[in-house]
């Protein structure tokens, strides 16, 4: 009941949304529908800790600890960018930025996409994953298109295409597992794609079909994940999206389209017993901390500067996957949470800057931190927390990789990993240092404090830092209960 | 079953397949836009002919199921919905590719012979229509070469069916049975969803660029 719940009450949203025009109950609903979504999210995780696995609709849908963890992070996510989203589109809306019609097609949008998002996390069927990643793609792409202007046309366009090409390889991937389980005694052809099948038969596999179906699958929910050389839709996209779905985007997606690489890397890892799933991961992965550095050193637009960090830090976890070991996938699922809750922190920032400003041009804004300090403290404390120093929880995620990579004799490999890092906070705070500290150009107004906005802002900064120091004994009962799933419990 | 008839459905499917090879090939030389979405037509027609010839020798009914749904979708609605779209924004006729077609033959000559060649292992399981594998890989690859070849909006969303033909016949003579059934509802539904978000997209960079070459959309980078 919980399981359908959590994915009823979004989908329910979105469909009325789509019937209500006018802007107060809009935003409500969204809110309301984001705030229940939270608190069942919370149940899901509860429940999974005392249980080992929730399933529903006669094994339709399933949720061990892995899922229960993204469909939280998902849901945070929806829940602030919702919250953030009401202030956003209320100034734009005042601007003349945007018209009614759109504005109803962001709240009908929002929760739909959310929805594709949660039932990637509790489909049992690989094939049904499959489907609803797709999905993730088609709500997106006319929120990345939403201001209708030349360049998100553009953005949308790449969006979909790179997208569309990366997740028919996946499809190929998934019918490809499907084959090499289908010789398998005991496998029953009407649920041989369900994953709680599929992990206890996944050493009977056929080892050949297996690795193509792995390769094929890492190459298309890579794509969705945004790693490198696949990355080249992401800047496109964050930039021109509204600030509250790109954050959706950076935070909740990549989350989805990891948890569909790591469901394949288990099933290789099992089946072909001989590192091969994590070797490619690695090198996805370092390659997509090698692309990102430069291009955040030189970036002139922060909307982009922040898509590139998100490739890096998928690549990290990517990384994180690759050097494996109990070490190296505690390190990638701890990555994976503390992005997911500091990425839209720095998203919020960035779009008030945004809207304050007028411009995505780093160069054009100088000594933001006097016309409006509330945002750019958080700006900077955002710009700390997600390079990774030390009194917020990324660091720790990090350190814990870095030692998996020394753990796992990964020593050159890992001091690639310790350059890149470290380049890239050095880029990234010169930026917004630059952006933020100084004297400004020229008389800008002070800004106003919007309670929305700031809200959603004070809401994520009071978790960011509360991580930073303390992480609460079910939520790491969680973390590792998602390293066991993945490491297969001996 | 019967040997002869376990044959005889081999050599339809096999000629089946030959058939979307040739079609494929057909659309990669073809220059006019419309004669195109009829190829890609009659490409799905014959796809849907080996899901039912694979439904028929199998007994299997919810492949029959999958064989109607390509025949109602792939070969009537698709079409109809893209010649609609070129006739509601009157774009040009007649396409101007990368690749000059004899070149281009040559190449797709080559990704036959790559198909065949990944396929090898996988080859020949007994299986009805287990021999197709090479096409289908082939006609991915071709699907995804068609895609850069092209420079107007339209012919990249046919290409991508193309691809997706590609895949649609992987399953089959991979799988036997095709994927689970709810699976192959959700592709489809999904397929469907993206032809009316790509078709938006088509008419509205239309509208903004007065043209739907994708050269033009070239501002974002760095």
């Amino acid at each position: 009941m919980l399981l359908v719940s959590i994915l009823l009450l979004p989908l329910a949203t979105g469909l009325v949304c789509l019937l209500v025009r006018s802007r107060p109950t809009l935003e409500r609903l969204s809110l309301l529908a984001f705030a229940a979504g939270a608190l069942l999210a919370g149940r899901l995780g509860a429940r999974v800790i005392a249980a080992e696995s929730v399933s529903a609709l006669g094994g339709f849908l399933y949720a061990d600890a892995l899922s229960a963890l993204v469909v939280g992070l998902t849901a945070l996510v929806a829940l602030v960018s919702g919250i953030y989203s009401v202030g956003y589109l209320r100034r734009d809306a005042g601007a003349g930025r945007i018209t009614a019609t759109q504005l109803h097609r962001y709240y009908a949008l929002t929760p739909l996409f959310v929805f594709a998002m949660l039932l990637v996390t509790l489909a049992n069927n690989l094939g049904v994953m499959w489907v609803a990643i797709e999905g993730t793609t088609l709500a997106s792409v006319l929120l990345i298109s939403f201001y209708n202007e030349k360049t998100s046309l553009e953005a949308a366009w790449k969006y979909i295409i790179i997208g569309s090409v990366g997740i028919s390889l996946a499809l190929f991937g998934t019918i490809l597992t499907y084959y090499a389980a289908l010789d398998v005694p005991g496998a029953k052809s009407e649920s041989g794609l369900n994953w709680s099948q599929l992990v206890g038969l996944a050493r009977q596999f056929n080892p050949h079909a297996m690795r193509l179906a792995f390769i094929m699958a890492l190459l298309g929910y890579g794509t969705k994940a945004g790693l490198a050389p696949m990355h080249t839709w992401k800047p496109d996209a964050y930039a021109e999206a509204p600030v509250p779905a790109a954050a959706i985007l950076a935070a909740g997606v990549l989350n989805c389209a990891l948890y569909g690489i790591i469901r394949f890397y288990v099933l290789a890892e099992k089946c072909l017993g001989d590192h091969f799933a994590g070797n490619l991961l690695l090198g996805f992965g370092l390659a997509s901390m090698l692309v990102a550095t430069p291009f955040i050193l030189v970036q002139r637009n922060y909307r982009r500067l922040l898509a590139y960090s998100s490739i890096e830090h998928a690549g990290i976890m990517a990384t994180a996957l690759g050097f494996g070991g109990r070490l190296g996938l505690l390190g990638a699922m701890l990555h994976m949470l503390f992005h997911a809750v500091t990425k839209p922190l720095l998203f919020f920032c960035a779009g008030n800057v945004q809207q304050h400003f007028g411009t995505p041009y780093l160069w054009k804004i100088r000594g933001a931190i006097r016309t409006m300090p509330l945002t750019s403290v958080f700006l900077l404390m955002a710009t700390l927390a997600v390079t990774a120093v030390p009194p917020f929880s990324i660091f720790q995620s990090e350190f814990t990789v870095l030692s998996a990579g020394f753990a796992s004799n990964h020593d050159w490999l890992a001091g690639l990993f310790v350059v890149c890092v470290v380049t890239i906070f050095a880029g990234f705070l010169h930026h917004m240092v630059q952006m933020n500290l100084g004297v400004p150009r020229e008389e800008t107004p002070r800004a106003v404090v919007c309670p929305w906005k700031h809200g959603a802002i004070a809401l994520v900064a009071g978790i960011v830092v509360v991580l930073g120091v303390w992480l609460p004994s079910p939520l790491f009962q969680l973390v590792q209960r998602t390293t066991q799933i993945i490491g297969g419990a001996p | 079953m019967n040997l002869p008839d376990f044959q005889l459905a081999s050599h339809l499917i096999v000629l089946l397949a030959t058939l979307m090879l040739v079609v494929q090939l057909l659309m990669v030389t073809q220059r006019m836009l419309i004669t195109n979405i009829r190829l890609f037509a009659v490409q799905s027609l014959f796809l849907s002919g080996i899901a039912a010839a694979v439904a028929f020798f199998h007994h299997a009914p919810h492949v029959y199921f999958m064989a109607a749904l390509t025949l109602a979708g792939k070969v009537v609605v698709l079409p109809w919905f893209l010649k609609r779209l070129v006739r509601k924004i009157g774009i040009e006729q007649e396409m101007h590719p990368w690749i000059n077609p004899p070149t281009a033959m040559l190449l797709c000559g080559g990704f036959t012979l790559l198909g065949y060649l990944v396929a090898r292992p996988f080859a020949d399981t007994g299986n009805l229509g287990s021999n197709t594998f090479g096409v289908a890989i082939a006609l991915v690859l071709m699907g995804f070469f068609l895609m850069i070849n092209r420079r107007r909006a339209i012919t990249q969303v046919l290409a991508l069916l193309c691809a997706e033909n590609g895949l649609f016949l992987a399953a089959i003579s991979l799988t036997t049975y095709g994927m689970p059934l709810v699976v192959e509802l959700g592709v489809f539904f999904d397929l469907f969803i993206a032809m009316m978000v790509l078709g938006i997209l088509v008419y509205r960079i239309r509208a903004t660029f007065a043209s739907i070459d994708v050269d033009r959309l070239n501002q974002l980078k760095g």
